[in-house]
């Protein structure tokens, strides 16, 4: 009882000197913002499925959108993904009164009422990954079907004598990696490429490492692992480094770490296929700010601002990563 | 007993597919069970004592991420680094010791709250951005990955081998000196252990500091193996393989019980059935359940066995 009573106590003691006093916490910053306005700027909230570079990336491209239109962007990357955390954190945001929501939900499906509720209270748009049987106003990201289709292409340049693929991602509940796979099997029917499975690993990079080496083992006539998930493309290189094999397998996989473009320059990765996240988060807060004037003629007839997707193979990957280093001032 | 028997089961299915005993499987493995084996030993300490330390994961990801950050960001040197993460890990051991045994709290509650506190604190030291070692240190990547000599047939494995070493040391330790025996008697009975005269609080300390510098060594050796270490998800659930390692092995919870030899089966049984799942090619959806209704059988059996002995001696 009274270790309750403490724990009251400095529960309000934090929260009543909270906004002046405390520094943001690791999941949120805040975007200064130098507004000639004396009105308190308008407040959009930016939410991601997990904390990965990929998000730095969309967060620098929502900078940039504030600094342009002036608003001030609440970024916050729940730790362990899960819908339950996505929950908290929009409950939270609408709490603190954000105009709008731009959110990558992480199980569309079962988050309908959460993603309705917030619809209710403020501007609802998805990024990155769509929730179409919601209020949702407006998606802004990749068609993972296209990328999925832009990775099969790829597939049937590496291998142009067909043989045995095998799939790697985190998990196949989320719609991107459905849709990814579907459009790598639909680019590749009536090819000789064959797709023989798929493993999940949890998004425990570990995991995803031995499940590469596991796969050579089971199956040596492998041709190419294909790697849904950004942190994928690290774990196959790795793996098929290990196993001895760098050069006979080939890898094929999405998004852009370090590793995997370092991977693709040595000629070890085929190619990687590349959203652009800072467009996500560019263009999100961008239709976010022109929602809160009230300003709907910045969603497209189809509800679906698409941004397409790019190849990233040894011919220009270059030029892309020196690109990348200036958007995630790494230079 | 029980060991024996889901080890050989391993065994005859293992055969039905070759592969499993390819040169190359193997390789794969070693290195597994290098890691998981030196977290379990660590846990396995605390889990004798009547304890148990919830924070490995995140004293995994703690140590292997500031690592880099000192080596790649700061241009530290490797052995400098290297020292100062270790002995951080067994200073977070030594501090989870102090609460359990002069602040008298529950070793559940204060290694819990270390579990989301080093979590939090690595996140925030790296803003949630992914670290690595990049192309350099080879060295620190043969301690993670290496095999000796370096060629295609060898099985040594480099992280295996430090495993090895330090289950040779702590089954001494453990089972043939008096320190070590004294970890027993804490977890059999606290009570007549402080009435024979054994200091029972620096004996709890002593365990939860091995724990964590086992814990903070296996990290550094898990990093140097996957290089690409992400501040939120590195190291998240290997508490719970450890203790599942510890527990297969014969530990138990209560206290009081288990070996190192046992230890070392148990957590390599855990890697192998994980290896399984995929050789095996059964759907990765079932992994969890394999691995949970291994894991439930072995201590069920395991406790058929010890209480049959017990009542034979009895009669």
């Amino acid at each position: 009882m009274r270790s309750l009573f403490v724990l009251l106590i400095i529960t309000v003691a934090v929260t009543s000197c909270g906004p002046s006093t405390a520094p943001p916490d690791t999941g949120s910053q805040k975007v200064p913002v130098k507004s000639a306005k004396a009105a308190a700027p308008v407040k959009v909230a930016f939410v991601t499925n997990n904390p990965s570079d990929f998000w730095k990336i969309a967060q620098a491209g929502t900078e940039k959108a504030a600094k342009e239109v002036g608003c001030d962007v609440l970024f916050r990357l729940p730790s362990t993904g899960t819908a339950q955390e996505q929950q908290t954190i929009v409950q939270d945001m609408i709490t603190v009164g954000v105009s709008g929501i731009a959110i990558s939900p992480k199980d569309p499906e079962n988050q309908t009422d959460m993603l309705n509720d917030a619809a209710a209270k403020a501007n609802l748009i998805t990024q990155d990954s769509d929730a179409p049987q919601t209020n949702r106003l407006c998606y802004v990201g990749t068609d993972n079907y296209q990328a999925g289709v832009a990775a099969g292409e790829l597939l049937k340049k590496t291998l142009p004598n067909g043989g045995k693929i095998m799939i790697f991602v985190g998990s196949l509940d989320a719609q991107n990696a459905q849709d990814r796979k579907k459009g790598i099997e639909d680019t590749l029917k009536g090819t000789n490429i064959e797709i023989i499975d798929t493993r999940t690993d949890e998004t425990d990079r570990l995991k995803a490492k031995s499940n590469a080496q596991d796969a050579l083992v089971a199956h040596p006539d492998l041709a190419c692992l294909v790697g849904l998930w950004s942190y994928n493309g690290p774990a196959l290189l790795n793996g098929v480094r290990d196993s001895g094999k760098l050069g006979q397998v080939k890898i094929v996989c999405f998004d852009e770490e370090e590793e995997t473009l370092q991977g693709v320059k040595d000629g070890h990765i085929s190619g990687t296929v590349v959203q652009q996240p800072f467009e996500f988060g560019y263009q999100s807060v961008k239709l976010l700010a022109a929602l809160a004037k009230g300003d709907k003629s910045v969603i497209p007839p189809n509800k679906q601002l698409i941004i397409p997707v790019r190849t990233i193979t040894k011919e220009n990957v270059d030029e892309f990563w020196t690109q990348l280093k200036k958007l995630t001032g790494k230079a | 007993m029980g060991l024996i028997v889901l080890a050989c089961a391993y065994e005859a299915y293992a055969h039905e597919t070759i592969r499993f005993l390819t040169t190359s499987n193997i390789r794969n493995i070693l290195p597994l069970i290098g890691f998981f084996g030196i977290l379990s030993l660590g846990q396995a300490l605390v889990i004798i004592t009547g304890g148990i330390d919830l924070s490995v994961g995140s004293v995994v990801a703690l140590v292997g991420i500031t690592t880099a950050i000192l080596l790649r960001g700061a241009g530290w040197h490797p052995v400098v680094a290297i020292s100062l993460t270790l002995c951080m890990a067994a200073t977070i051991g030594a501090w989870h010791g102090l609460l359990v045994t002069k602040a008298r709290m529950q070793p559940f509650v204060v290694t819990l709250c270390g579990l989301f506190f080093y979590r939090g604190l690595v996140r925030l030291m790296t803003k949630d951005a992914t670290r690595g070692f990049g192309n350099q240190f080879p060295t620190l990547k043969w301690l993670g990955s290496g095999f000796i000599p370096d060629i295609d047939a060898s099985f040594v494995s480099v992280p295996f081998v430090i495993m090895l070493i330090i289950a040779v040391l702590e089954c001494a330790y453990l089972h043939f000196m008096a320190p070590g025996r004294h970890i027993f008697a804490v977890g059999a009975s606290e009570e007549s252990a402080r009435f024979s005269g054994i200091p029972v609080d620096r004996v709890k300390i002593t365990a939860y500091t091995l724990c964590g510098l086992l814990s903070g060594l296996g990290g550094l050796l898990v990093a140097f193996n996957i290089n690409s270490l992400g501040p939120s998800d590195f190291g998240s659930f290997y508490e719970l393989y450890a203790i599942a390692g510890a527990v297969l092995g014969g530990c138990s919870l209560r206290g009081g019980s288990g070996t190192v030899p046992g230890v070392v089966v148990g957590a390599s049984l855990i890697v192998i059935l994980k290896n399984l799942v995929n050789i095996l090619q059964i759907p990765s959806q079932l992994e969890y359940v394999v691995i949970g209704g291994a894991i439930l059988l072995g201590v069920f059996v395991d406790e058929m066995f010890t209480r049959r002995a017990a009542s034979r001696v009895r009669t």
